[in-house]
């Protein structure tokens, strides 16, 4: 299944872009998304950890159980620093 | 339900006015929030600051903040204005105006707001020095 995976700010320098589609197996969970995420996109945990990062799906803050299906929009981002 | 606005905008922002928007007639005070971008972070001088905003999600972070301030603090009407883009030194980066019937409230609704925010809400800065560059990443 196709989903679309946004990047913000540092992330988004580090995966050189701010937009991508990607393929995934379907109805995945959402940390094994966010682990196949992160093999294509090593910069993104070269100088963090994992744990740092924060993970959306559909513009809300994932939940531990939750999973992925076709074409939702999934986000990966550093801690959030506004204000 | 009371007045509640949550706005993204490139342009600068006018604290008099969103804090006018937020008054009812059944409020007392208003407490509003002008943060704005300060020159030495950490010993730095910064030169200026992007903002940048996962738009549709901050703004729904945005309007559940609110929400959450109403159920907990008794207050009216709820104002959280962010800027994006280019800031300079001084300019307002962020207002929150609470509206309550007794300042109290107010006060401590702007508080909760504002740190959490600072918290939750989908939006990076990134510090422009002379002498180089670096995006934010909060606690």
């Amino acid at each position: 299944m196709k989903v679309s995976v946004l990047f913000f700010g540092a992330t988004a320098e580090e995966a050189g872009t701010a937009k991508a589609e990607i393929d995934l197996e379907d109805g995945i969970g959402a940390e094994t998304a966010l682990t196949e995420i992160l093999d294509r996109y090593p910069k993104l945990t070269a100088s963090r950890d994992r744990s740092s990062l924060l993970f959306a799906v559909n513009q809300e803050y994932v939940r531990a159980d939750e999973t992925v299906n076709e074409g939702d929009e999934l986000a990966v981002f550093t801690a959030v620093s506004g204000g | 339900m009371g007045l509640m606005f949550f706005e993204l905008t490139i342009d600068p922002l006018d604290v008099g006015e969103i804090a006018r928007r937020v008054v009812p007639e059944e409020c007392g005070a208003t407490v509003t929030l002008d943060g704005y971008v300060r020159r030495f972070t950490r010993g730095r001088e910064t030169e200026y600051l992007v903002y940048e905003a996962y738009k549709p999600m901050a703004l729904k972070e945005m309007e559940r903040l609110a929400a959450a301030a109403k159920d907990e603090f008794d207050i009216s009407n709820v104002a959280i204005v962010h800027r994006l883009g280019k800031l300079r030194i001084g300019e307002t980066s962020v207002v929150i105006s609470v509206a309550a019937p007794h300042r109290r409230a107010a006060f401590e609704a702007c508080e909760w707001l504002i740190k959490e925010l600072k918290r939750t809400v989908p939006i990076w800065k990134k510090e422009v020095y002379a002498d180089g560059e670096v995006w934010v990443e909060g606690e």
